[in-house]
């Protein structure tokens, strides 16, 4: 008994010391640095969820690319928000060459380059690093199999500093550039990789939780379901120099959350802010909200295998129907941009023509030319929130309403994205509401899944097969000259905006909370940030 | 010896309950009209990417042969690989399984620290005011929403008054101590690390308060009505008759005899508490299996639910165990019955 109510009392002892030994925390920014340092260290708040994997042959989630583009370098780049120009990065120069066959591009790599690991930056790390992200084969590779349509005897060193890369000629040397500033364009020390290798596995073991490029950050440490944890790399080769000793990214799911520890001043940017979120933080002391632009659009696929969808004023009266600029001023405040054609808002091939907006009348004339009194549809809705802040659910009565003032009846159901994924790729929906964001920053990313049925990607799921803006898709992807191309993906979004089996509601804004004293942060509508350049 | 069959027709009748569990379950979520591809490969993907991936995880086979494959790789110790994660289940089930253990003993912790004297209060002034403040909290407790519950107290213990961190399992400068449990507040312990232990401690306090609250309440109820039934006792009014004093009557002849219901009721919320986490674990950022199931299931991720379900099918039934192997030592005549 003496023994037993001994140790209770020491362990309760224990207890009381430990919650004597620091005040407890009303910001976490007060207490002791043990990992990297406070002070220079960026706290990010996210919903980290989607996290699989920080190789850059593999990752294709936001959190991912948003570490692996500040831990590895590219060949080129995108700098900031600005998708327009491509900038020399790893490689100072590039040559794209019209070889009868095929298309060949010479890159020059920038002298002095090195990795984090000390080791020099040579061709044969780029010639590595690309051929493994074919070997691997994982979901980001078809952007290196089926866009720029690359293989392994593709991408040659002619000497340490050059690499020759040659795409055939129905592939997009434009396209393929744009490619090479994701994340899977990375260059990853291979003498290093090599090393780690085990059982033939490229080294994807390793670098699932460990970076090993020549980025601005190398990953210090991935807690499963809790942080990641990025330290300045002291042997960066490229500008600017990282002013922060580290970013600690924080898993927090809960958007209450973090705009909880933004305004206690615990994080220094939260990701994941809702309207509600951003609209309490209005007028807060010591924190300020930003917006980021974003590539998705949101938008309503009509399938035209279901009748009277087929019908294309019955499609047109369903787009003349709807309110626009009530959802993106009064539904979003601010969270999303007027955009009603296939390609987004800061690419080039934008086409800025917003013709539809909320004519009840027009519509229903539409409607009688089509022959048309009573319709009744689906409208398939995916749970949660929309790009943008606002739920899927309430922009989807939104429509309802519209329509019903036209006499077009549509019963919501609402599933999550995975099963209503299934069901639109299987060509069942009737009316699908769902987001698309290009897989690379070139308008051939949303103008080839919008328009080419054979593409089995957009067009495909919603049953329009229409070969003539196809064949003029594929032909506007392989233009080089700038002002040619921007001309003909003019035409074919201005076709596809009275043509098309879209309602194209919105371009999403990204919504940032950040605490005042930090500086430089800049959103690019790649999802990621340089946290080189951020400082606090 | 008599003990010894007893628990091992307790551990014969887990095994049932995991086989019956892992069919059920296997059949229903390979049932449903949902497509894992879709989830995990998103909206991109070409069709040899689906092919591929359809191989991977066996999903081009027939479901009998599925759940064989299945089968084979538990009886392996292998739960599959999550299709969300890219992890092996296990492995996944092994990160996020101590942290919601250290928050359900937390809420256990509480649930008895606060409710066992809650109820004998109540029980012992009945009728009077604390025995109402007693039921109108437990009332409380039982009906008050974990998530809303959870954001008030976040919002006045971490906003509003800064007592207590808002989430997560330690402060954000505070590295974890080394891995021997995945308890943090006894991983410091054996690592002596002062540090990681308050920090670790502090933030258990709001998430364990939260999901506590309702099973404190149901212990307060349960001893309150325990201790009413055995204060009525001939036994009470003979140990009174002897001229005993009032808390040795309540603490030591009556409490004692009542506890057997509330220990009943302690080891079922156990249970509950660790399944029931999923809201508590969202929000306060907690990195638990809750989460890990809400994640899952929301990705239709099959492997990785089935390892949920097959996981808490293993500790409802031992929470049970555990109680029952208690009642044998508390109540003599269960040995002897």
């Amino acid at each position: 008994m003496t023994y037993r109510r001994s140790s209770i009392l020491f362990v309760i002892a224990l207890l009381v010391a430990a919650a004597c030994s620091q005040p407890p925390p009303s910001g976490s920014s007060q207490t002791p640095q043990t990992t990297g340092g406070a002070a220079s260290t960026l706290v990010w708040y996210a919903d980290t969820s989607d996290l699989i994997s920080l190789d850059p042959a593999v990752a294709y989630e936001f959190t991912g690319v948003l570490l692996t583009h500040n831990a590895y370098e590219t060949l080129v780049k995108f700098e900031g928000a600005d998708l327009a120009t491509i900038k020399p990065a790893l490689a100072q120069s590039w040559d794209i060459k019209d070889s009868t066959s095929q298309w060949d591009i010479t890159f020059k790599l920038r002298s002095g380059a090195k990795f984090a690991s000390g080791n020099a930056i040579t061709a044969d790390d780029v010639v590595y690093s690309f051929q493994r992200v074919l070997k691997l084969n994982k979901s980001p590779a078809f952007l290196f199999t089926d866009i720029a349509q690359i293989k392994e005897s593709s991408i040659k060193a002619s000497d340490p500093s050059t690499v020759v890369i040659s795409l055939p000629k129905t592939a997009s040397p434009q396209g393929f550039l744009a490619v090479l500033t994701f994340t899977i364009g990375s260059v990853v020390d291979s003498k290093d990789v090599k090393a780690k290798e085990t059982g033939g596995d490229s080294g994807s073991g390793y670098l699932l939780d460990h970076s090993s490029g020549s980025g601005a950050f190398v990953i210090d440490h991935w807690t499963k379901n809790s942080e990641v944890q990025l330290k300045a790399n002291p042997n960066y080769t490229g500008s600017p120099k990282p002013a922060l000793g580290g970013v600690l990214v924080k898993h927090v799911p809960e958007s209450t959350n973090q705009q909880f520890a933004l305004e206690k001043g615990d994080a220094d940017i939260a990701r994941n802010l809702g309207a509600q979120q951003i609209t309490a933080l209005q007028g807060k002391q010591g924190v300020v909200t930003t917006t980021g632009n974003s590539l998705q659009l949101v938008y309503v696929g009509m399938n035209v295998t279901v009748k009277p969808l087929d019908n294309v004023n019955v499609r047109e009266a369903l787009r003349t129907a709807i309110d626009y600029d009530g959802i993106v001023k009064d539904l979003f405040k601010g969270g999303a941009k007027k955009v009603q054609g296939i390609v987004p808002a800061g690419l080039a091939g934008y086409n800025e023509s917003t013709p539809f907006q909320a004519d009840v009348n027009k519509a229903k004339s539409l409607l009688q030319q089509a022959g048309q009194t009573a319709i009744t549809l689906e409208l398939l809705v995916p749970t949660g929130p929309a790009p943008g802040g606002v739920a899927w659910a309430d922009l989807a009565a939104k429509l309802q309403s519209d329509w019903k003032n036209i006499g077009v009846t549509v019963n919501i159901k609402q599933t999550t994205q995975a099963d209503l994924l299934g069901t639109y790729r299987a060509q069942k929906g009737q009316l699908v509401m769902i987001l698309w964001g290009p897989d690379f920053p070139d308008p051939d990313a949303n103008v080839g899944p919008f328009t080419d049925y054979a593409a089995k990607s957009i067009a495909f799921r919603n049953g329009w097969d229409d070969k003539t803006i196809a064949a003029k898709g594929r032909d506007a992807a392989l233009i080089t000259d700038a002002a040619k191309r921007s001309a003909a993906y003019k035409e074919i979004t201005d076709y596809v905006l009275h043509n098309g089996p879209y309602v194209v509601l919105y371009q999403p804004t990204e919504p940032f909370g950040l605490r005042s004293n930090v500086k430089g942060f800049v959103w690019s509508p790649m999802d990621w940030t340089d946290f080189a350049a951020i400082s606090k | 010896m008599r003990f010894l069959g007893f628990l091992l027709r307790r551990i014969v009748g887990i095994a049932a309950v995991m086989i019956g569990v892992s069919v059920i379950t296997f059949a229903i979520s390979h049932i449903i009209p949902a497509d894992p591809v879709a989830a995990a490969l998103g909206d991109h993907a070409t069709d040899a990417q689906i092919a591929q991936f359809r191989a991977e995880y066996h999903l081009d086979r027939p479901l009998p042969e599925q759940y064989f494959i299945y089968a084979t790789g538990i009886l392996h110790g292998d739960l599959g690989k999550s299709i969300r994660t890219r992890r092996s289940v296990a492995d996944d089930l092994a990160d996020s399984f101590p942290a919601t253990l250290e928050l359900s003993f937390a809420a256990l912790l509480i649930s008895i620290v606060l409710g066992v004297p809650a109820g004998v209060w109540s029980a012992v002034s009945r009728g009077r005011l604390p025995d109402y403040v007693v039921r109108v909290l437990s009332l409380a407790g039982g009906s008050l929403p974990v998530f809303w519950l959870g954001l008030i107290v976040i919002g006045l213990f971490y906003y509003q008054l800064g007592w207590f961190p808002g989430g997560g399992r330690l402060d954000t400068f505070v590295p974890p101590p080394p891995t021997r449990t995945g308890l943090y507040v006894l991983d410091s312990i054996l690592a002596g690390n002062l540090e990681a232990l308050r920090s670790s401690l502090v933030h258990l306090v709001l998430p364990a308060i939260t999901l506590g609250y309702f099973s404190t309440a149901l212990v307060a109820r349960m001893t309150r009505s325990s201790m009413l039934d055995v204060l009525g006792q001939d036994y009470m009014r003979t140990a009174r008759a002897k001229g005993l004093r009032e808390p040795v009557i309540v603490l030591r002849h009556a409490l004692r005899n009542a506890l057997i219901p509330t220990i009943t009721i302690i080891g079922l919320t156990f249970g509950s508490l660790l399944s029931g986490a999923v809201l508590t674990e969202t929000i306060f950022s907690w990195p638990g299996l809750g989460r890990y199931a809400t994640a899952s299931a929301v990705s239709l991720d099959f492997p990785a639910v089935l390892g949920v379900t097959l996981l808490a099918a293993v500790v409802y039934p031992v929470a049970n165990l555990v109680v029952d192997v208690a009642y044998y030592w508390l109540d003599p005549r269960i040995q002897h019955g």
